[in-house]
């Protein structure tokens, strides 16, 4: 019996964040809004917005650090904010289902994933056989073709897509009547977020479940949800059907992250770096290949990943490098950053460089501060900081856009885009003379993004240190990069002029990678 | 999800349980009611009562001396047994995590070796060959108790070891002693607690079977598993020699396990 009327409704809710007993942060400021029945509703806004803290306060998971200062949240037609924790924690399991955004630890490592799944259903006390049934049934719903292989499997064989998609299985299963999802998709490649949206699609049309999507892709919230509302500083701003508010935005606020979600050369100010003409060369490589090498004992087999690699890149140039995954990118990098050795072939270096990675959530060492980071980079590059270390710090943090109040977080204390920041930080520290940035912004929502690739644009230009960026985002790299190589199954197909190489694609590579973009990543 | 008591509860009662023998340790250090070896021909074998309030043993020596005696060494074997498995534990775990290839597939074969025997047995060998003595039991416990902590910073090495923040740090070439030590150790601490305190409780029992059979801490120091040993020929007419050290090791030990409980569902499967 699903409920008649508005699923959710959050009126006037106030919420702060206590940090070391000191007074609280205002998170979420008069927060109201409504979710209907059946009804998919996007959330969007820059980090920091409060978009998480939404999510965790109406499925009942703040932390004890938050505290709900006033408002209400009613879930079908009962106040939450009146329920004892015991009340709210059956409600999770019953009601309301959650995915959040990080599939690798939402389960279990020490158990199958059948087991995973079994759990759930246990506190309804079904038989084992009817259980099990049951979550194989769910396990092809989701898309898996072989449930019976999957659910034997342990968390750690499945990738990350995978692993996702038994979460919304998990979540489904329990057949809730709103399901909140906290980017469900961002740390995923663009065809397995196409699929996982397609199927939250589905579960909300046939089971009837109301789902509350939080995400930074603008596209993604455009083509698959019903409405959207625009979030800043703990406030809704702005509210409407998805088509309305992404064709016509009603407040500046709404159409500055549309603007930066596009990334607009011209509006960012971005430039595509190039190198002098008479410029030295940074970086040479000369068939390189390389691979990896399973080491037994005695008999050694190894897998040539990449093959007769060569490009160059000189100083103040800026380079991209794109195809699909697998396709040895990764290998190509790691083997340029010495942390594989090549298997035939040279690389010629003229100075440090440095790495930008991908993944914010282990860019940086949880255990240490910013300024432990910094400091460690520094120590590393040998590089001599004059008497004052912590204004070198300061003024290197400034340069990325952040403050000296970030000094002494811990990256579990910082956005994303913020952690990313620090990364870069490090780097720069090092005053390198090439960077190597691995897909820095993909797990980035649109306005740290934006302000990434500003960042990476600017230290290019002003500072002339080369760059090698990788990326599947096409826009970014026509934006940012003035050649480009295109690889494919571990050789270069393609390269060549950036404006040349995707305007006329000469392979079937390039072409592919165009198409995808098609459908909007 | 089976439903957990309030982990709150595991804490508060292992508090008290371990309370009782911090008690006894930290007033057996400065004073017991009698000597702890001073006997009394007159009162052998005595239940308890208010002159000795856990009765006395066959020689008339007055058990609750020697049960606040005995706890210092119980504290001391287990404190001085884990710290040394875990300095042994944890560089030979980061060492292998960190650098594979052969020096972790040596370092493996020797704690695989050390772990496929009887745990208590391997202490007992090396106790026999180099003589019963304090020290020994301390050390020969440690090298059993190592391979289990080397085994969690081996496999957390190798997780961490492809963290994007690890191969930043290898990248800027920072030398691996600091990369294991200051990079990936603090990243760890919170998997090895649980494994520490379970350690704990698990070398007491060790100490205590070891003294049991004569080869642990000496006489005419106290230790609970002597006490044990010593009272077994006067089960039944004398229940009280073996119940009040038996308890006080029950309390330690089952204080010890709630606290890793409690550690284990606070903070444990925490986040990376």
């Amino acid at each position: 019996m699903r409920y008649k009327g508005n699923i959710l409704e959050v009126k006037g809710l106030t919420l702060t964040v206590s940090n070391n007993g000191e007074p609280g942060a205002v998170i979420l400021n008069g927060l109201s809004f409504a979710v209907r029945t059946g009804e998919i509703m996007g959330l969007i806004g820059n980090s920091g917005s409060g978009k998480t803290m939404t999510a965790l306060a109406v499925s009942g998971l703040l932390s004890d650090f938050a505290k709900i200062e006033s408002g209400q949240i009613i879930f079908e037609g009962e106040d939450l904010t009146a329920k004892t924790a015991k009340e709210r924690r059956k409600l999770l399991g019953e009601k309301i289902g959650v995915i959040f955004q990080d599939p690798s630890s939402a389960l279990d490592p020490l158990q199958t994933v059948g087991s995973n799944l079994a759990e759930i259903l246990r506190v309804r006390n079904l038989d084992k056989e009817a259980g099990r049934r049951q979550v194989l049934d769910m396990l092809r719903i989701v898309g898996f073709e072989d449930p019976e292989q999957i659910a034997s499997r342990y968390p750690h064989r499945l990738s990350g897509g995978q692993r996702q998609r038994v979460l919304i299985a998990g979540a489904a299963l329990m057949k809730p009547s709103l399901l909140i999802a906290d980017e469900p998709t961002s740390s995923l490649d663009t065809v397995t977020s196409m699929s996982i949206m397609q199927l939250l699609h589905e579960m909300c049309q046939e089971m009837g479940i109301s789902i509350l999507f939080i995400s930074h892709n603008l596209n993604a919230v455009r083509n698959f949800c019903d409405r959207v509302m625009v979030m800043k500083d703990g406030t809704v701003i702005d509210s409407d059907t998805s088509w309305d508010i992404m064709g016509q935005p009603r407040s500046a606020f709404t159409a500055d992250l549309l603007a930066k979600s596009r990334l607009d050369p011209d509006k960012l100010g971005l430039t595509a770096g190039k190198a002098a003409d008479d410029a030295p060369c940074v970086l040479s490589v000369k068939d390189l290949s390389a691979g990896y090498s399973n080491g037994a004992l005695l008999r050694k087999s190894s897998r040539t990943v990449i093959r007769d690699i060569t490009f160059d890149i000189k100083e103040g140039d800026c380079l991209g490098l794109i195809g699909s995954s697998g396709c040895g990118k990764t290998t190509l990098i790691k083997t340029l950053l010495g942390l594989i050795r090549p298997s035939s072939g040279s690389i010629e270096k003229n100075g440090r460089i440095a790495a930008v990675f991908q993944d914010p959530a282990t860019s940086l060492n949880p255990a240490h501060t910013v300024r432990w980071h910094l400091n460690e980079a520094l120590k590393a590059s040998g590089r001599n900081a004059g008497g004052d270390k912590d204004s070198l710090f300061i003024r290197t943090l400034n340069e990325t856009g952040l403050a000296e109040e970030h000094l002494h977080r811990f990256p579990a204390q910082l956005s994303g885009g913020q952690r990313q920041k620090v990364a870069i930080a490090m780097c720069l520290i090092g005053e390198p003379s090439a960077i190597i940035a691995d897909e820095p912004f993909s797990a980035l929502d649109a306005a740290s993004q934006a302000s990434v690739i500003k960042l990476l644009s600017d230290i290019n230009r002003e500072r002339k240190t080369t760059m090698l960026i990788v990326s599947h985002n096409l826009r970014v790299i026509r934006a940012m990069c003035s050649r480009v190589i295109v690889m494919n199954d571990g050789v270069i197909v393609e390269s060549g002029d950036t404006a040349s190489v995707l305007s006329a694609p000469a392979t079937e590579t390039t072409r592919m990678l165009l198409d995808a973009r098609m459908y909007g990543v | 999800m089976r439903r957990r008591p309030n982990p709150k509860i595991y804490l508060v009662t292992g508090i008290i349980l371990l309370s009782v023998i911090a008690v006894s340790f930290i007033v057996g250090l400065f004073w017991t009611p009698y000597g702890i070896n001073a006997t009394d021909p007159a009162a052998k074998l005595t239940a308890p009562s208010l002159q000795h309030l856990f009765g006395t043993d066959n020689l008339g020596r007055d058990v609750f001396s020697r049960c606040l005696a005995a706890s210092r060494y119980t504290i001391l074997v287990s404190f001085a047994g884990v710290a040394f498995a875990l300095v042994l534990g944890t560089a030979a775990g980061l060492f292998a995590g960190y650098f594979g290839g052969i020096l972790d597939r040596i370092i493996m074969v020797l704690s695989n070796s050390i772990m496929c025997f009887p745990g208590i047995l391997l202490a007992l060998m090396a106790v026999a060959v180099f003589g019963p003595s304090l020290y020994n039991v301390i050390w020969a416990l440690g090298l059993v108790f190592a391979p289990t902590y080397a085994r969690v910073y081996r496999s957390g090495t190798i997780e961490l070891s492809s963290r994007d923040y690890i191969l930043q740090a290898k990248i800027m070439k920072v030398r691996p002693g600091r990369i294991m030590f200051i990079h990936i150790f603090p990243n760890l601490m919170s998997q090895i607690l649980p494994a520490v305190i379970t350690g704990l409780a698990n070398m007491t029992l060790s100490e205590s079977g070891m003294s049991y059979l004569g080869l642990g801490v000496q006489p005419p120091a106290a230790s609970y598993g002597k006490m044990l040993a010593d009272a077994q020929s006067y089960i039944t007419a004398a229940p009280w020699l073996i119940i009040f050290p038996t308890l006080m090791l029950v309390f330690y030990i089952l204080g010890l396990y709630f606290i890793s409980e409690w550690v284990r569902t606070t903070y444990g499967g925490g986040r990376a």
